[in-house]
């Protein structure tokens, strides 16, 4: 009875195991990249070589590689491989609610109604208050599949964007995530990208409503976190006598921040968040930083990276036309796109966000701008690719081709920043993606379009 | 220095005001008629508040008093050319604010009848040498128009910075129709630096078609009320029974082009626009608040069309102006020929008026120009020049008695008369000057 009993069991647990194994290592699915010029970004061109992925991470690169024979052939036969590029600042993937509000620098009209705050009615009186604070939102908890925008930021290039929710001034915890999968949940490649933060005192009613005071709640918010950490740790060492600390949620989500994403649009605004971030103690990223060219000197001794809002100032479709526009105003305007070359000279991590754009097939177009305006092609892909991994610690597995990283790969047809290259397929996790028909009107596009009446375009 | 006369006749009060006050003769003082070359050791005969005689030989006619002004110098008395002064106290207050009005059309307003003689305001303006004030009913801007008020506010009132009541105030109870010409408004934003800070301006932006739409409305508002007005008075002409309006009622003068209409344009494109409306309507404007006219200041010329300017003393408009642009400002006026007062548009800043004219002075305005603007010029614009303005035989004896030039900071105004009455000049600053000086 018992050795029966025994064997059957011995028999389900063999058969048990044989099936987590065989869920882990199903049929192995080779793909193969052949006669490529390939870019692997971390090292020098391949003119014609060979990329091997297998099970969606990529196993080989080089001009001779051997091909199993069950591999998926892909010819690229006058295509170029790069490494799958990222939006190193972003929405997409999250639903169109939980990002509203333009990005620091970038000049959008975004009605106010847009943003999800009707819970934030009530008025403000102090940092007790927790103002616009949504520490504990996670964006990997809120990516979808259906944003209309993937399609879009694929046939870019795009696979790969860091993507933030956006709301109030503490707005939330970006992922790394990659532009498609099968489930939500395949998108996401790192949960902890870091804390957003926003200098956006009129989002809401009440304190704080000056950039200064927003900072000084930031620093309250810090504080407040170390307390409850301490109170914490002394609850946990003796639960017995000391009172259990009342959990809170917007100060846990700032003790799992990582890094935090500070606004810089101006050298002014870098100084301030450049001790806003030695203040609080915690890695910063700056973001927007569209007066690069006067700030690269100074991220470089802070040893600060920076995500480059590449939406250059423009003047604006609805400009009064007898405005007349201010020599500094037209300065930084001219000077703008040559941010990410003195960003580059001075050896300044940089990376490249797509907020504000129309389209994410207008970031390429910027660069273009900037490689014009003297930045070196390869420093620009870094930017999209490599840098921008480095940034967010994933370089471990994103933003090169080369043994070992998740199979996010561009084809195209000639050099990614020219205008008539067209990216023919994406990889990403070792899944092809074809390019989709384009949609009339990007959703990804910020604020309202123009409204051209018949009297404006006389 | 006021003497309360207790009488029970008006009529004998006025006479013994008269025979005790307002007749002198002020002697051995250089004599500024502006009008004129200056005059030394001259003497005015002052007769019931009129200059009678100006002259280095003048001799008092029967026993009259005599006022010793040795080695002093007289002005005729400053005109602020625009000032809510006596309809706002203190601006923090609400309750102490009554300039402005609501809704859109105003003319039956009077800025008079709401004055408070009592302000404390009044004397400190004075002490300074300004005797009379163009009191404006509506807000005035900052140089943009009084964009938050009505557009047309009421009527402006010519008054004596003295007396008991309103009605002793008085010059002119209607001397112009106040309007602000609507200005596009588009919030600027400078740079992408600003909206990076304030991204939630970004929601209250408006497309410039927007902005000049809402322009547009308004402007068809001031279109429709004209006409509506015309309506009214070609109606009354005829002898039409009518149903009475007073708002019509009060823009007949303007209508008929014997009142003037005091616009505020700050702009090229507004003051364009209020020049051509003018022209349309036949109107007899005046130009207040000119910041930045542009070409537009030819046209001020051609059409003859005085000004009204605002404080010297702000920076430029535009932030690639040079520094100096509201400081030359008059000056450039006055090359292109056109007729201009100054008014201080403030209430507590109202005493700055001889300075502002110093300013213009210093930066190209020749001398004799900066002091007419706030005398002669502005009693011309305002057509009391008949009465005020300068030191002329047969004009009331608005006159300053100083130690030096009135448009300098350092000078002390050392007597006033008001149509020949001594006025006080005690004012709050004198006597807190007095007593902090006294402190042991």
């Amino acid at each position: 009875m018992r050795k029966n009993l025994l064997a059957a069991l011995a028999a389900a647990l063999l058969i048990f195991a044989f099936l987590i194994t065989a869920a882990l290592a199903e049929t192995v699915h080779w793909t193969a990249i052949r006669d490529a010029r390939i870019v692997p970004v971390n090292g020098p061109v391949i003119e014609k070589g060979t990329v091997l992925i297998r099970n969606g991470v990529i196993a080989a690169v080089g001009a001779k590689v051997d091909v199993p024979a069950s591999a998926w052939i892909i010819e690229g036969n006058g295509l170029t491989v790069y490494p799958g590029l990222i939006d190193a600042l972003s929405t997409w993937g999250l639903p169109q609610a939980a990002q509203a509000q333009p990005a620091a620098a970038a000049r959008t009209a975004q009605p106010q109604q847009a943003q999800p705050q009707q819970q934030q009615q009530t008025r403000s009186w102090g940092p007790r208050d927790r103002p616009g604070t949504f520490s504990w939102v996670r964006a990997a908890d809120q990516v979808q599949l259906s944003d209309a925008r993937l399609g879009q930021a694929r046939n870019a290039g795009f696979t790969t964007a860091v993507t933030f929710p956006r709301q109030g001034i503490v707005a939330g915890h970006g992922a790394v995530i990659n532009l498609g999968g099968k489930t939500a949940g395949d998108m996401v490649v790192a949960p902890d990208a870091g804390l957003y933060l926003a200098l956006r005192p009129s989002g809401y009613i009440g304190f704080p409503s000056t950039p200064m005071g927003v900072m000084a709640y930031f620093r309250q918010l810090w504080l407040d976190a170390a307390h409850y950490r301490e109170a914490l740790a002394l609850y946990a060492a003796d639960p017995v006598n000391i009172p259990r600390p009342a959990y809170d949620r917007a100060l846990e989500g700032v003790l799992g921040a990582k890094r935090v994403l500070l606004p810089a649009a101006d050298p002014v605004q870098m100084e301030r968040m450049l001790q806003l971030a030695a203040d609080l103690k915690t890695p910063a990223v700056l973001y927007g930083a569209v007066r690069g060219y006067e700030m690269a000197a100074r991220l470089k001794q802070t040893g600060t990276p920076v995500i480059l809002n590449v939406r250059w100032p423009a003047r604006d479709r609805d400009a009064d036309p007898e405005e007349e526009e201010s020599f500094r105003e037209l300065k930084i305007r001219d000077l703008a796109p040559t941010s990410p070359t003195a960003l580059s000279q001075a050896g300044v991590k940089w990376a490249v966000s797509s907020e504000g754009l129309e389209t994410p097939r207008a970031v390429l177009r910027a660069l273009k701008q900037s490689i014009d305006r003297g930045l070196k092609r390869e420093d620009a892909l870094r930017a999209l690719t490599l840098t921008a991994a480095e940034i967010y610690g994933v370089a471990d597995r994103l933003g090169s081709i080369e043994r070992g990283k998740i199979a996010n790969l561009v084809l195209a047809d000639g050099d990614l920043f020219n205008d008539s290259t067209r990216i023919r397929m994406v990889f990403i996790d070792g899944v092809r993606y074809l390019p989709e028909p384009e949609a009339p009107q990007a959703p990804g596009a910020a604020g309202r379009a123009p409204s051209l009446s018949e009297e404006e375009e006389q | 220095m006021r003497t309360a006369t207790i009488a029970c006749l008006p009529v004998l009060a006025a006479a013994l005001m008269a025979a005790e006050n307002n007749t002198f003769l002020l002697r051995n003082a250089t004599v500024h008629p502006v009008s004129g070359p200056a005059i030394q050791n001259a003497s005015i005969l002052v007769v019931d508040g009129k200059i009678a005689e100006i002259g280095q030989k003048v001799a008092p006619k029967g026993k009259v008093r005599i006022v010793e002004a040795r080695g002093l110098h007289v002005y005729p008395g400053m005109i602020d050319s625009g000032s809510p002064i006596g309809l706002a106290e203190i601006a923090s207050v609400r309750e102490t604010v009554d300039t402005g009005e609501i809704g859109d059309f105003n003319p039956q307003l009077r800025a008079l009848i709401a004055v408070n003689p009592s302000s404390e305001h009044i004397p400190v303006v004075r002490a300074n040498g300004i005797t009379s004030v163009l009191v404006t009913p509506g807000a005035t801007g900052g140089g943009r128009g009084a964009s938050a008020g009505s557009l047309i506010s009421g009527q402006a009132s010519l008054m004596h910075l003295d007396g008991w009541t309103w009605e002793e105030m008085e010059i002119r109870r209607s001397a112009a129709m106040q309007m602000a010409w609507p200005v596009i408004q588009m919030p600027r934003f400078r740079g992408a630096d600003i909206e990076a800070l304030l991204p939630g301006l970004a929601g209250r932006r408006t497309t410039f078609a927007e902005a000049r739409r809402n322009q547009q409305q308004q402007v068809q508002k001031i279109q429709d009320f004209f006409d509506a007005a015309r309506r009214y008075q070609k109606a009354k002409a005829s002898g039409e029974s009518i149903q009475p309006d007073l708002r019509y009622e009060a823009m007949i003068p303007v209508l008929e082009g014997k009142q003037p209409l005091m616009i505020f344009a700050a702009r090229e494109r507004e003051i364009r626009e209020a020049l051509d409306f003018a022209a349309r309507e036949r109107l007899k404007i005046v130009l207040a608040g000119v910041r930045r006219p542009g070409k537009a200041l030819e046209d001020i010329a051609k059409r003859n069309i005085p000004v009204v300017l605002g404080t010297t003393f702000v920076s430029p408009l535009e932030e690639d102006d040079p520094y100096d642009e509201p400081f030359t400002l008059p000056a450039r006026l006055h090359q292109a020929g056109v007729k201009f007062a100054f008014a201080s548009f403030g209430v507590q800043f109202a005493r700055n008026l001889p300075y502002q004219a110093a300013q213009a002075a210093a930066f190209g305005l020749p001398y004799d120009e900066a002091l007419k603007s706030v005398t002669l010029n502005a009693a011309q614009i305002w057509g009391i020049d008949s009465e005020y303005g300068s030191i002329e035989k047969g004009k009331y004896a608005d006159l300053i008695v100083t130690d030096g030039d009135p448009l300098e900071v350092r000078t002390q105004v050392k007597m006033m008369f008001i149509k020949g009455v001594p006025v006080d000049l005690e004012s709050k600053h004198t006597r807190l000057y007095k007593m902090y000086s006294a402190r042991p």
